[in-house]
């Protein structure tokens, strides 16, 4: 129903502060969607953790940490998609239009959302970052603290990068019978072949498709800061997270501006 | 001299992806403080009218200044001195009503200073302070709808869009949104209303000038006086026993207007009493009364998931529906959304989504036992008319004649076009399917 976009209003940061306010408040209230995301983190911890010997991998490799740090990074993944596809909610109740019709660009609006399913990133990745440290899985050192803070950055830019996914899915898709198409095809490959939980090894017949992945890199720079294991060099794994957050955000921002509320 | 608040010259929208020509170069000149309804079918352009005044649509062609401003040259602004009250739901369920009203004020930019004073009294005026701290999920219909004005109010806007804002209430919730309409526009402050509606009663009751819409165009435009004014005389409804050969009625229609005096003829029914549920119990149902079951269909035309409930577990419910009258099923329809539609069982659903989709046969054809008849003066014609009907062997149910009402005025300029226009229609219905499966 509509197809006009006020672009030369630029963005106007009240409005911005209360799209996100809106968002976290909505993460909050959704107490079932908490305890689900943290018992499924909870669940992959024990699971793999405890499946897995010690004598399954080479010796002096810290299987745990490995784990704990990828299931912190997998965090990013589903908040942000599933995140970002919650606009949908709102084209579908309706509430997309009060949105648009406002005297407010739809960058506004876009960055709003975007910043506030960020901060619900960084809230979880918090929160199962301690969980971990809570199951001795990402040892005591107290430089640990240190590297969690510089956790939190790098998990807001990636963050940025996989809401961008969600919205242009949100924007393009109309009901929730395709969050099944979009998990099997998107998330799950994207989760998988990440190495989040099990390592993909150079001499994998996956490690083309791993390195091809964007996502991996976000995984490898969060646990190369978190734990100091990493498979591909550092700047690298900048270099590549930032390319893909400032990409998708980008083609997010069309795919909004684009975007047809009928 | 009075100012003219909206000035619409040749508004014109094609939508491209149904290759639809939903409004058809209309001018519009709405005066600063007045009612304004715009009246007309489905479809007929009403939405597409008031989305282009509110700059959520480009217009095809034409031109539109609102509150001084161009909606094209400067949207913003236009935006700041509207607030629009959408046809569908359009409140965040999962917030508390007070803070959707607060959302609104801050990206409406209201400095904090007055906002939270004008929240009150927004809600204050639609008596929902008690129900401000309840999230909107729980709040029924018309509490919705009510908390929906209030939003569109909030930031002072010099002009209030109503796109159908009393539709699917109960008739005390109706009137009360009328009483709240009409305080609005009161005292020094008026403010100008666009109002949309298929409720002649509404557009009476409510609007200083009134606008009668059809496939696009701008029928008929004056107050609600002179439009009836216009059909002096009398109209004569009758109402016929149910009628064996269909192709007695159309020559009657050629026949009776042969008659002297006479104007006019519409089918159907004018008068177009939305406030019963019209239904057709099956025959052999032992041992219930009626009205306890009507009751029960009133309730569960409120909730979709009691119909879905009453579809699954008792399969003469499914019948009711299919026999049900088209506008019933309609409004059926619209209570479901794309989620529940799912739900449905399948024979139901399929009618469901077809006239989502408006794909439907307009049933009047069958089942019309109706016609008005517009005359110069009923005394004199009335006779003519019955020795007509009589050497016809129609069987008459019922005869009412009465001065002609706004539904007669709309029946005249809606109906009379539907009728000598229904091969097109139906061949237009026809591409609009077409257009949708190829687009798709
Ligand atoms: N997004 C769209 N794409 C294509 N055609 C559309 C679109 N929206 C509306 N139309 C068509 O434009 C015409 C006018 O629709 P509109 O919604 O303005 O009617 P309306 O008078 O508001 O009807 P109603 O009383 O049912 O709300 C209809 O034929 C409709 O099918
Ligand atoms: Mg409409």
């Amino acid at each position: 129903m509509s197809d006009l976009n006020l672009k030369h209003i630029g963005i106007n940061y009240p409005a911005v502060w209360i799209l996100t306010k809106r968002e976290v408040i909505a993460f909050w209230r959704d107490k079932a969607r908490i305890i689900s995301s943290f018992a499924q983190a909870i669940l992959f911890l024990l699971v793999f953790g405890y499946s897995l010997g010690q004598n399954t991998f080479p010796p002096g490799f810290n299987y745990k940490a490995y784990l704990a740090s990828g299931i912190g990074a997998l965090t990013i993944l589903f908040t942000g998609i599933f995140g970002g596809m919650g606009l949908m909610r709102d084209k579908m109740f309706g509430f997309m239009k009060e949105l648009i019709v406002a005297p407010v660009s739809r960058q506004t609006l876009m960055i709003g959302r975007t910043l506030g399913i960020a901060i619900q990133t960084v809230i979880q990745v918090l929160i199962i970052l301690t969980l971990g440290i809570a199951f001795g899985f990402l040892g005591y050192n107290p430089d640990l603290f240190l590297r969690i803070l510089i956790i939190i950055p790098i998990a807001l830019a990636a963050s940025m990068g996989i809401v961008g996914i969600g919205l242009i899915i949100g924007t393009k898709i109309r009901n929730f019978q395709s969050f099944g198409l979009i998990q099997t095809f998107i998330v799950m490959p994207m989760f998988w072949l990440s190495g989040t939980i099990l390592p993909i090894t150079n001499d994998s017949i996956l490690y083309p498709i791993y390195q091809y992945n964007p996502f991996s890199y976000c995984v490898d720079l969060f646990r190369s800061v978190l734990i100091g294991i990493n498979n591909f060099d550092i700047w690298l794994d900048i270099l590549v997270m930032s390319a893909f957050a400032i990409g998708l955000i980008l083609l997010g921002a069309i795919s909004f501006n684009k975007m047809d509320v009928s | 001299m009075e100012e003219n608040i909206i000035e619409v010259e040749n508004l014109t929208k094609i939508y491209e992806n149904g290759n639809v020509l939903a409004v058809d170069n209309i001018d519009l000149h709405i005066k600063q403080g007045e009612i304004f309804a715009l009246l007309g079918p489905n479809g007929a352009g009403k939405t597409t009218t008031i989305s282009m005044l509110a700059t959520l649509l480009s217009n095809t062609a034409g031109q539109a200044i609102v509150n001084g401003y161009d909606i094209k040259k400067h949207p913003d602004k236009v935006r700041k001195s509207i607030g629009i009250v959408f046809q569908e739901p359009s409140l965040d369920g999962d917030m508390k009503g007070i803070e959707n009203l607060e959302i609104h004020a801050i990206l409406y930019g209201m400095p904090k200073k007055i906002r939270n004073a004008k929240i009150k009294e927004v809600l204050k005026l639609v008596d929902l302070e008690d129900k401000a701290e309840i999230f909107v999920r729980n709040y029924s219909g018309g509490m919705k709808r009510r908390l929906e004005i209030a939003r569109g109010l909030l930031h002072e806007p010099k002009i209030l869009f109503l796109d159908e804002p009393t539709l699917g209430l109960d008739p005390q919730t109706r009137r009360k949104i009328w009483e709240k309409i009409k305080e609005l526009n009161k005292g020094e402050s008026k403010i100008t209303i666009l109002i949309t509606t298929h409720y002649m009663e509404e557009a009476d009751e409510l609007a200083d000038r009134i606008c009668i819409m059809d496939h696009g165009k701008i029928i008929a435009l004056d107050t609600s006086k002179n439009l009836k004014k216009q059909l002096s005389g009398d109209v004569i409804d009758i109402e016929f026993d149910k009628i064996e050969d269909t192709s007695l009625l159309p020559s009657l229609i050629s026949q009776l207007k042969e008659i002297p005096g006479i104007k006019h003829i519409s089918l159907g029914d004018s008068k177009n009493n939305q406030e019963e549920i019209p239904l057709n119990l099956p025959k052999n149902i032992p041992n219930i009364d009626p009205n306890v079951i009507k009751a029960r269909m009133q309730e569960m035309m409120q909730d979709p998931k009691k119909l879905l409930m009453a579809w699954k577990n008792f399969p003469m419910s499914q019948q009711m529906f299919q026999d049900a009258p088209l506008e019933m099923k309609k409004k059926i329809a619209n209570m479901f959304n794309d989620d529940l539609i799912k739900d449905i069982p399948e024979n139901i659903r399929e009618v469901i989504i077809n006239i989502k989709n408006g794909v439907f046969e307009d049933d009047n054809s069958r089942e019309i036992s109706k016609i008005s008849i517009s005359c110069e003066h009923g005394g004199k014609q009335l006779p003519l008319i019955m020795q007509n009907i009589d050497q016809k062997k129609i069987i008459i149910k019922n005869i009412y004649m009465h001065q002609p009402t706004l539904e007669d005025v709309f029946l005249h300029y809606v109906g009379t076009k539907i009728r000598e226009e229904t091969s097109d229609r139906t061949k237009d219905i026809k591409k609009r399917i077409q257009m949708r499966q190829l687009t798709r």
